[in-house]
């Protein structure tokens, strides 16, 4: 950590306030009116990746608004925070979207939810709060109630559809059969093909993180994190329990770790199984996708049988595991991971020798490195564009120091490319469940005498099956959580089809789209009501579900 | 529910669950379990189904187009919601971007639009395992009996 | 490879569909299903509606009647298995029952029989509760015991303060 601090002081000089070595990451004060430099600092100088942006209402704390910027250093293995703190009276921050395009969402996010006014920024519509939303009401102010429901004035106003000669706006959702989730995007087709997108999604936003902040204790929080996503849930349980683990300095018992790493592998093969299922119903090959939820099934039956539920496996706590596996649930895993990696090996040899599979693949969904890097993707998505990130290997936690693997990387930036790094992935994957399996210690699951003190910040990152997912925790009072902070892979992934979508032909759309493997229910946690506010028009929520219905 | 003795067809609306249920409700679809033995069939569009899979615990955002999608449905029409969020409200039964349950969706239907309450089902789980899901939508068409019923003992 | 493997490969497996309903579903030990409550063993402590995420399990009480209702619904119920963990008695068992689909709603309620303070009269826990903690404490402060929270904190500072002249 000290070559990480001595670097950052290098290169930012004296704009560093104070900074402070956390657990996976390095926290440094920096002046509002330095931020911007300093970001150019952090991403021109070493590379930095944007990861997230995080607002904090800090009045209970030190009576400031904060704004972290979170950058990924890749190369050093950690995580660079850096904060400013604003004015309570008037929070206002200069935007970084200009020179790092990723952080439009979250810059807007934090504006829409805490009211931190963020200016010059390149695309200041609203993106979270709806039409008619009181104004000064801030759902993530501490001063307003979990269960509060203001009322909306005038939800909705006139719906004008775009008009134009030759560009059509097309809508794809809120309820397609494609997509087993309400999302709606609207692609702007010239003839048969995609000119631009629209997204505007956050259909299920169920308030998690005030949630998180307000009626639950830091040890229900881990339930509640699960069911952010119920593909990849397990990773935001275990996720939010390294923050809380690295905010309070708790030591997790090693077979705690590795139980957690290898639910995690779990978990992993079944959402890449059912994505190669959904990817193949897609195509219109639903024999494969048969196929891949045949193979499937079994690695459900391995999850229960870990941890006693097929889905939203609930076996994390803040400090450990709860639920230990025992000798005959382990010969029972290594026998079905055995047959399983069998019927892959014959399905993925299958599914790539069927041409019209191999065509609509290959050279569809172009994400340029360039672009991957700027827009910040995670996970398969930017291994699939060249990029070779992985949580795993780049910020270890849990038990994946003690597992060698490969990382698959291709370059050739397409649709092929993503899936040909999630199919390797199932088997990496495999691997690293036998190799934990040899090494798995014993002793106890649960670290003893967890307290949590009060306001500490804890950070970690996760690799999830769609990438990387990062919690950010500050403690607080009473065993509860002040602050919570979620960001889902999907968040960076999702901007990033504007890209990829371009000029594509629209029959490619709908693969491409799921070429991202998105998770909505990820993204949407924090979103309050949705108002289609389009670029040029606006659609209100009776019109849209029946545009979108059929 | 005698209305269905053939095949009913279903609709599967998403209005704001984790996704954990609606894989399972693919997992029905798919060999293992493969509800389509019993005639039982996904379809695109309310206005084809008999009835309607819900999931999640119907966020606001999601309220209207529900409400449009059940109302889409023909008579005589099905509820089958799925998890315990639909059932009642899980772990956000009082947040403030969620409705809270189905029980809160019939109450706005049978205020605001004089609606009735459709016959419903409802099958709790955490994701409910594919089997339950079966079984509830056996309970649906009569096939089954409703297993549990509200008990309260007194003791000293 | 050619596109015949999938049709070889469907016949190589066969079918794989199971039975149910018609037969037995094969749920894995130690899978959690519907939780089971003891009524003969609850002492009403409402540990298991503290941790209750959903809040599925509810604790009330109901000074009418003098009872303490420890309510479990069943379709808010998220199957985490924390009550059972948490029971100090044990009388909560995590069984692999999910044959749970409901028409009418499914509520499991147990009424406790609520103490009242043997100095304000005020309903304060059950007696099973001051029974099971009785039997923790062993011989010392009983006569304390039976006193609501506020009642006892008076009766420890009285005890604390030797009268001068008036009353505390």
């Amino acid at each position: 950590m000290v070559d990480v601090v001595k670097t950052l002081y290098e290169v930012l000089g004296g704009k560093i306030l104070r900074h402070e070595v956390i657990r996976d990451g390095v926290v440094i004060d920096v002046r509002p009116e330095d931020l911007v430099s300093v970001v150019k600092g952090i991403t021109e100088g070493l590379g930095g990746i944007y990861t997230v942006v995080v607002g904090v209402d800090g009045r209970g704390i030190d009576n400031t608004y904060h704004s972290i910027y979170v950058f990924s250093l890749d190369e050093l293995k950690t995580y660079v925070l850096i904060r400013v703190r604003l004015s309570p009276e008037d929070p206002k921050v200069e935007s970084i979207t200009p020179i790092v395009k990723g952080a439009n969402w979250g810059e807007r996010e934090v504006r829409d939810l805490l009211g931190i006014e963020v200016l010059g920024h390149p695309d200041p519509r609203t993106l979270i709060l709806p039409d008619g939303w009181p104004s000064n009401t801030y759902p993530l102010r501490k001063d307003f109630s979990y269960c509060e429901r203001p009322r909306l004035d005038n939800p909705g106003s006139n719906y004008v559809p775009q008009r134009s000669e030759e560009v059509v706006a097309l809508p794809y959702g809120p309820y397609h059969p494609l997509l087993h989730e309400p999302e709606y995007f609207e692609l702007h087709v010239k003839g048969e093909t995609v000119v631009d997108v629209e997204y505007r999604g956050f259909h299920v936003h169920r308030g998690i993180e005030k949630l998180g902040e307000s009626r639950l204790t830091y040890n229900q929080v881990p339930f509640v994190a699960e069911r952010i996503c119920g593909i990849c849930g397990f990773v935001h349980n275990v996720c939010y329990c390294q923050a809380v683990e690295n905010a309070a300095g708790i030591e997790v018992p090693e077979r705690a770790l590795y139980i957690r790493s290898l639910v995690l592998e779990v978990e992993r093969i079944h959402s890449h199984l059912l994505w190669l299922g959904v990817a193949c119903h897609v195509l219109g090959f639903d024999t494969g996708f048969m196929h891949a939820w045949r193979i499937r099934e079994p690695v459900m039956y391995l999850a229960e049988l870990l941890t006693g539920s097929r889905k939203t496996y609930g076996i994390n706590l803040v400090g450990g595991v709860r639920r230990d596996v025992n000798r005959d649930s382990i010969e029972k895993v290594v026998k079905i991971l055995k047959k399983v990696k069998e019927e892959y090996d014959h399905f993925v040899k299958s599914l790539t020798s069927v041409k019209e599979v191999v065509k609509r693949l290959e050279g569809s969904g172009i994400l340029p490195k360039s672009e991957a890097i700027s827009y910040g993707v995670v996970g398969p998505t930017a291994r699939g564009s060249g990029l070779k990130r992985d949580v795993r290997v780049d910020h270890p936690y849990a038990a994946y120091k003690e597992a060698s693997f490969r990382v698959p990387v291709y370059s050739e930036c397409d649709n092929m490319s993503r899936l040909l790094v999630r199919v390797d992935e199932v088997y990496e994957s495999i691997s690293i469940i036998d190799q934990l399996i040899d090494k798995l210690p014993s002793g106890p699951i649960m670290a003893e005498d967890v307290e949590v003190p009060e306001f500490r910040e804890g950070f970690s990152g996760v690799e999830a099956p769609r990438g990387e997912d990062v919690h950010y925790v500050i403690t607080g009072r009473f065993s509860k959580v002040y602050r919570w902070k979620v960001r889902a892979p999907s968040y960076n992934n999702i901007p990033a089809l504007k890209v990829m979508l371009h000029e594509c032909p629209l029959s490619d759309a709908p693969l491409t789209i799921a070429s991202i493997d998105p998770c909505f229910s990820c993204t949407d946690r924090l979103v309050v009501v949705d108002v289609l506010t389009g670029r040029k028009f606006r659609v209100d929520l009776r019109t849209l579900a029946r545009r979108g219905k059929l | 529910m005698s209305v269905y003795r053939r095949s009913i067809w279903v609709f599967h609306l998403n209005t704001g669950s984790c996704n954990a249920c609606d894989i399972e409700i693919l997992d029905v679809l798919t060999p293992y379990h493969d509800v389509e033995r019993f005639g039982i069939k996904l379809v695109a569009s309310p206005r084809h189904a008999d009835a309607l899979l819900l999931t999640g615990p119907i966020t606001k955002e999601s309220l209207p187009k529900v409400i449009d999608a059940l109302l889409a449905v023909p008579e005589p029409k099905l509820v089958i919601a799925i998890g315990s969020c639909t059932c009642g409200g899980g772990i956000w039964y009082d947040t403030y971007s969620t409705l809270g349950g189905l029980n809160e969706l019939y109450r706005v239907l049978k205020e605001e639009y004089g609606i009735p309450e459709p016959p419903t089902v409802k099958v709790p789980g955490c994701p409910p395992r594919p089997e339950a899901i079966i079984y509830g939508v056996a309970l649906a068409l009569g096939i089954v009996k409703q297993k549990y019923s509200t008990t309260k003992v007194r003791v000293e | 490879m050619s596109r015949l493997s999938w049709i070889k490969k469907a016949l190589e497996v066969g079918v794989v569909t199971r039975k149910y309903p018609f037969e037995h579903a094969e749920v894995p030990e130690g899978s959690r299903g519907l939780p089971e409550f003891d009524s003969s063993k609850c002492i009403g402590c409402s540990a298991c509606a503290n941790v209750c995420t959903p809040d599925a399990i509810r604790v009330v009480d109901d000074l009418n009647e003098g009872v303490r209702r420890v309510e479990y619904f069943v379709g808010r119920c998220i199957f985490c298995g924390r009550c059972a963990e948490v029971c100090p008695v044990s009388a909560i068992r995590i069984t692999k029952e999910f044959e749970l689909a409901y028409k009418d709603e499914v509520r499991f309620i147990i009424e406790l029989k609520l103490v009242k303070c043997s100095n304000c009269g005020k309903p304060f826990t059950t007696t099973r509760h001051l029974n099971h903690v009785l039997g923790k404490v062993g011989e010392g402060l009983p006569e304390l015991m039976t006193l609501c929270p506020d009642c006892r904190r008076k009766s420890t500072v009285n005890s604390f303060i030797t009268p001068v002249g008036g009353t505390v």
